[in-house]
């Protein structure tokens, strides 16, 4: 969904894109991490302040694809936003699920609404010491996943390195994207997405528009 | 003109406008770039609440758009480099153009192109595949985000005429020519415009800016400059509006920077007949059914009958004009 920072616009002006984080009731929750001014006066909202919310916008991740049967969740710091959910319809589905969840350190990981979760921190204050991705290729190797498909959300280095070891295993791969993004809802073209060579050759698509592609992408179909 | 009366039995007031022959439901157009083809906003937005829709700009061939970064928030606005995405002129009046047939407001196909041949060309192709709310045309000679595009055009006053004189030879619809603010005075464009029989002029387009990233030394966006557009510009365009407005007679649309009624009525006091909402469409893409309710409100309350009575209204001590102010 696409949020104002504030009621009314000018300074800032642009609404910014949010995962869903978990949903209850009639309740919606996002998470943020302070970045720049809109994530700013966001996280200084006070209880009871109306917020001007546009969605849900975009396509979802496409869990229903039956090419896998264990679902592997690759997040990286902030891009465990999109993962509660996807994780409550794997639990609902009976899917088996792993999680690979890789952060900064063990202070940044938000630990709620996740299931089977490996921890691997950059300074080693958790879990595996190392990137998620090392892990989870230490997984693939064993052979322990059957038929595993990843799911990854994080830092587009991460995703990149998602992206080859997809590849590199023969496994389903989705990735979801953030991108610069002015309306979230296909038109002012400001969020494009570069599409691979033979995912050209077909369509004639140069770009995809992380907005209403996306976020979610087949990671063979786009260039990070 | 007919009046009719509200529940309350005040006078509503008239938000009709004549353009040429062509009669608009009120004002207030979207801009070319902010509403896409119509599709896109109208899950959010009433498109029939709008006076009209100002489509993407449309091309001979398809253009992929330039890479990303397109975009850029700045202060109370924003940068953009599209480079002018599109899907072509063959797609447009196949698709777009039926699809926004169905609704009652008038379009206006926003043509952009790299020589006076691919306007007119396209210009064509789609008078030749018009439905019944087809208004007529805006010439996009103002894109400052392409290299071999319609800038070349908006820059020089005799292509700018040149350009006009043809186009116009190929429709009796409205040939509306956009402008662009990247020049020392819009004065002699909008005259080009009126010799070479355009029916209205529309400004501004964006302006050319820049913003750097202080870590990296680089550009923020991937053409290094693009255009400025939303509440930063709006002074500027409202100078504009004013200067061409006596630089011409021609009919005036206003844009730049309009995201409230209050915005609107600045650009009619200034000399516009229409105005189009732009930028503000992808904060809320119902903004122009917005500004065309805040209008009529502000209308019954100024107890002013028709909205064309605000036209060129601005108070000038006599003075402060005589000194060509």
């Amino acid at each position: 969904m696409n949020i104002l920072p504030k009621a009314g616009f000018s300074d800032p002006m642009l609404r910014r894109p949010f995962s869903v984080y978990w949903t209850q009731g009639d309740e919606a929750e996002i998470i943020i991490q302070e970045h720049g001014r809109g994530t700013g006066i966001l996280a200084n909202t006070r209880e009871g302040e109306i917020l001007d919310v546009l969605g849900p916008l975009g396509r979802p991740w496409m869990f229903d694809s039956a090419d896998y049967m264990t679902a592997v969740l690759l997040i990286g710091g902030v891009g465990v936003a999109s993962m509660p959910l996807l994780t409550r319809k794997f639990e609902l589905d009976e899917v088996p699920l792993h999680t690979f969840y890789g952060a900064r350190t063990s202070s940044l990981i938000a630990r709620d609404h996740l299931a089977n979760v490996h921890i691997a921190t950059d300074d080693g204050s958790e879990g595996f010491h190392g990137s998620n991705v090392m892990l989870l290729r230490s997984y693939l190797e064993s052979g322990k996943l059957e038929s595993p498909k990843i799911f990854a959300c994080g830092p587009t280095g991460m995703m990149r390195a998602a992206q080859s070891l997809a590849a590199e295993f023969s496994i389903p791969c989705e990735v979801s994207l953030e991108t610069e993004m002015a309306c979230g809802i296909g038109i002012c073209q400001g969020c494009p997405v570069r599409t691979e060579e033979s995912v050209f050759a077909v369509t004639g698509r140069r770009y995809r528009l992380a907005c209403t592609d996306g976020p979610s992408f087949k990671a063979e179909e786009i260039v990070l | 003109m007919n009046t009719t009366l509200n529940t309350n039995g005040e006078v509503k007031p008239n938000l009709h406008v004549k353009l040429g022959n062509v009669e608009f439901k009120n004002p207030v157009l979207v801009a070319s770039g902010t509403f896409g083809y119509g599709a896109e906003a109208k899950q959010f937005c009433d498109i029939e609440g709008l006076g009209g829709v100002v489509t993407k700009s449309v091309s001979w061939k398809p253009r992929m758009g330039n890479s990303p970064r397109r975009i850029v928030e700045t202060a109370s606005g924003m940068l953009n480099s599209i480079g002018l995405a599109n899907v072509g002129v063959d797609t447009f009046v196949k698709e777009k153009l039926p699809y926004l047939a169905k609704f009652d407001t008038k379009i206006i196909a926003n043509i952009a192109a790299s020589s006076m041949e691919e306007y007119r060309d396209v210009l064509e192709k789609i008078e030749a595949n018009a439905v019944p709310n087809l208004a007529g045309y805006e010439i996009n000679i103002s894109c400052p985000n392409v290299k071999d595009g319609g800038l070349s055009f908006g820059t020089n006053v005799e292509r700018t005429e040149e350009l006009t004189t043809l186009l116009r030879a190929s429709t009796d619809r409205l040939l509306i020519i956009k402008l662009t603010p990247n020049v020392t005075s819009v004065a002699p464009f909008a005259q080009a415009c009126e010799r070479a029989g355009a029916d209205a002029i529309s400004l501004i387009n964006t302006l050319v800016g820049m913003s750097i990233d202080i870590y990296t030394h680089e550009p923020r966006l991937n053409t290094v400059t693009g255009g400025l557009s939303g509440p930063a510009i709006k002074p500027i365009a409202l100078a504009q509006v004013y200067q061409a407005r006596k630089a011409c007679s021609l009919p005036i649309i206003g844009i730049g920077g309009i995201v409230s009624a209050e915005d609107a009525i600045e650009f009619f006091i200034a000399g516009a007949t229409m105005v189009q909402v732009g930028t503000a469409n992808f904060v809320y893409p119902d903004a122009g059914v917005r500004v065309a309710a805040g209008l009529e409100k502000y209308l019954q309350q100024q107890k002013i009958a028709e909205v064309t009575e605000l036209v060129n209204t601005l108070r000038v001590k006599a003075e402060l004009k005589a000194a060509g102010w």
